[in-house]
């Protein structure tokens, strides 16, 4: 690490200012297109799940990356059907969340013994 | 398409405080898939030879998680900060979409509340409000909760990380086994929760795009490419549930 603490700080500013304004002016701008209607307002309103979807793969993956091996096929399967079936008793996302995760956590101790 | 409050301005009520405190409760799942994220990059800071405050300083003021990794990793690697700071930005482009996508679910104008709302627009909270929009009216107070949830949490998991967390972050235990399927997981129950029947061709098409260009390209393009193409076939369906019946 070469940077002095001014340009560290130069640097941190200069990415959180960029990151903020690429979440602020598609909002600045968006809110005209957001009151509209037609295609674009259907598009707009299927990001959402489109991209939860695209997470779902990237995360996933990124389980799968860290351990390619047919017992974390196993463990993701356990991790997801746990969630599924924790929303259907509890309809609450996060007990959801947390029953999927400890039968995923259970179920990795288990097969990689 | 819901109608807009006409108002440009959120006022300070009590009803803005509930959705708020509202919102501060739904994003506890979420927080608790960030702290032990946030808890890494602490370490990770550490590690790279940065200080508990430059460490701390990156969460407080950039607040989106791949790139934070990314900005760390290459300024150890030795790498430029003008390659690192373009290396940021660029990771944090599919963040273009979301702001126009959670407006147009939003149940009034954000007005002041916008640019908190903005800042705290991460992958997450995103989605975790575009969930909550397919069963009820989202307000920018709500999803203000929801926000300051998470950057609680991105925060506070770095500053734990950071101070004690090097020798810690390690171990084989089911807790730290699960805690890696949090964020999965979250996403898996909020697609579950606001997946409506006559929508699963573009989870579908966003799910495929993504998987085959992950192939090939690194995930941060592979995921933007995949929403968008997901979100591209929408006109084309229509909501068979809202018609009629004969």
């Amino acid at each position: 690490m070469t940077l002095s603490s001014t340009q560290f700080v130069a640097l941190i500013v200069a990415a959180g200012i960029g990151t903020y304004l690429i979440r602020l002016l598609p909002m600045l701008v968006g809110q005209r297109l957001a009151r509209g209607s037609g295609p674009l307002t259907l598009i707009l309103s299927a990001l959402g799940l489109s991209a939860i979807a695209a997470l779902i793969v990237v995360s996933v993956g990124d389980l799968w990356q860290n351990q390619p091996q047919p017992a974390t096929l196993i463990s993701l399967a356990a991790g997801t059907l746990g969630v599924l079936i924790t929303l259907r008793l509890s309809r609450n996302v996060g007990i959801a969340t947390l029953g999927g995760a400890l039968l995923y956590g259970v179920a990795t101790m288990l097969l990689q013994g | 398409m819901r109608a807009m409050n006409q108002s440009t301005s959120l006022p300070v009520t009590a009803a803005a405080g509930r959705a708020l405190m509202s919102g501060l409760r739904a994003s506890l799942p979420l927080a608790i898939g960030y702290a032990p994220m946030a808890f890494s990059f602490g370490v990770v800071g550490i590690q790279a030879g940065l200080a508990t405050w430059e460490t701390l300083l990156i969460s407080l003021i950039v607040f989106a998680g791949a790139a934070q990794f990314i900005l760390v990793s290459m300024l150890a690697a030795g790498s430029g900060a003008g390659a690192a700071l373009i290396a940021v930005w660029v990771l944090n482009l599919r963040h273009l979409f979301y702001g126009p996508a959670l407006l147009s679910q939003l149940r009034e104008r954000p007005g002041r509340l916008l640019p908190a709302l903005a800042f705290g627009l991460t992958d997450e909270v995103f989605a975790t409000a575009m969930a909550e929009s397919t069963r009820t009216a989202v307000t920018p107070a709500w999803t203000l909760g929801v926000g300051i949830g998470a950057y609680s949490a991105w925060v506070g998991g770095t500053a734990l990380g950071a101070w004690l967390g090097v020798g810690l972050g390690e171990g084989e235990t089911v807790i730290s086994h699960a805690l890696t399927f949090v964020l999965p997981g979250l996403f898996i129950a909020l697609l579950a929760s606001a997946l409506q029947r006559f929508l699963w061709p573009v989870v579908a098409v966003a799910a495929t795009v993504t998987l085959i260009l992950g192939w090939f390209y690194p995930s941060h393009v592979a995921m933007m490419a995949g929403m968008v193409a997901g979100a591209l076939i929408r006109p084309a369906l229509q909501d068979r549930s809202a018609e009629p019946q004969p």
